[in-house]
């Protein structure tokens, strides 16, 4: 079969077709919720040690300056949190600015040994040009004596409900 | 046919196959608009940068671009130069823009002063967060736009950069 119209093959066409296709498939259309975009954990690694993770998906970063956690009770005593090195860019608008992508582990000193609740606020954005609005992302921690069960309470919590909760933040 | 000719040919399907694309993601529109979006949005009532109350029921009758933005999102800020000019060109043909700031006072004020923004700007805040949400972005996602017809009826959102042409397009027709 001849599959050639005029000098342009079928392939041609289709490539020229993919090459819009795949443009809207990169468009805004497909972006992920903020919780998918942006996935967060935080346990306990050892007693007064709490990792926090950022699991990033591709296409999309996080802006270091801009996470927030806070302990509910504040006497749970949040330490300074530790960030590993990010991605600096020069943005044209807000010179330079540090940057994370894929995998981002941070670690938060905590006085409490018992329960509290962490509260993380973030905001990130899609290569596609969109950002999110910040995000409050929360996790329950309980501080167990010993380092080896030390663990969060909400790990069996249904990804849902902690979806539910996701609230915007309070400025 | 030489390979100059099949270049150019080729490059004309790319574009057509890029044009039809842009016209089908433009009508299916970044988010879906939910219905009743633009009378809620019209309903709108948000304070200025001077903190006077503002209700956009005001700019009813104009065509009107509600542009959701924020001072801590790049891509937000780098359309607005474009809406700047599209104010002072198509102002007196009825458009209206309005800018919805989802951020703090102060630092929209600064930003306002820097791109000499020529169109109203409300503070959002929470209340313009939930409104974003029920004009149907429900990612949450900035920038952001609305466009109403003078009779108060949605005819475009889009999620994502804007610029002069594509915007023109869709304000075009109803101005």
């Amino acid at each position: 079969m001849n599959l050639r119209i005029g000098a342009i093959s079928v392939v041609e066409l289709l490539v020229a077709a993919c090459t819009a296709c795949a443009l809207s498939a990169a468009a805004a259309d497909d972006l992920l919720a903020p919780e998918q975009a942006f996935r967060f954990s935080a346990r306990l690694i050892e007693p007064g040690l709490v990792e926090v993770r950022y699991r990033i998906a591709n296409g999309y970063y996080m802006y270091r300056d801009k996470f927030r956690f806070t302990a509910i009770p504040q006497s749970a005593g949040l330490g300074e949190a530790r960030f590993p090195p990010g991605k600096i860019k020069d943005d044209e608008f807000f010179g330079r600015v540090e940057t994370y992508r894929g995998e981002l582990l941070i670690r938060l000193p905590v006085k409490s040994a018992g329960a509290f609740t962490l509260q993380a606020v973030s905001q990130g954005c899609a290569d596609v040009g969109v950002c999110y609005i910040p995000v409050t992302q929360i996790e329950r921690l309980v501080a167990a004596r010993s380092s080896d069960d030390a663990t969060k309470s909400g790990g069996d919590e249904p990804d849902l409900l902690r979806r539910l909760r996701d609230a915007p933040p309070s400025r | 046919m030489k390979r100059p000719g099949r270049i150019a040919l080729f490059l004309v399907a790319a574009v057509s196959a890029l044009a039809a694309g842009y016209g089908l993601h433009s009508w299916n529109s970044a988010t879906a608009p939910v219905s009743g979006g633009a009378e809620q949005l019209m309903a709108a009532t948000l304070p200025d940068m001077e903190g006077n109350f503002q209700a956009l029921a005001q700019w009813r009758g104009k065509v009107i671009v509600v542009n959701f933005w924020a001072t801590w999102c790049p891509p937000c800020l780098k359309e607005i130069p474009e809406f700047v000019r599209m104010q002072e060109k198509l102002g007196p043909h009825g458009l209206q823009f309005v800018g919805i700031a989802i951020d703090n006072r102060d630092k929209v004020r600064e930003f306002a002063a820097k791109f000499r923004i020529n169109y109203p700007i409300l503070i959002g805040e929470m209340e313009g967060i939930e409104l974003v949400r029920r004009v149907g972005n429900d990612r949450g996602g900035l920038p952001f736009t609305v466009i109403v017809d003078r009779k108060g009826r949605l005819i475009g959102t889009e999620l994502g950069g804007l610029n002069e042409q594509k915007l023109t397009a869709i304000v075009a027709p109803a101005l």
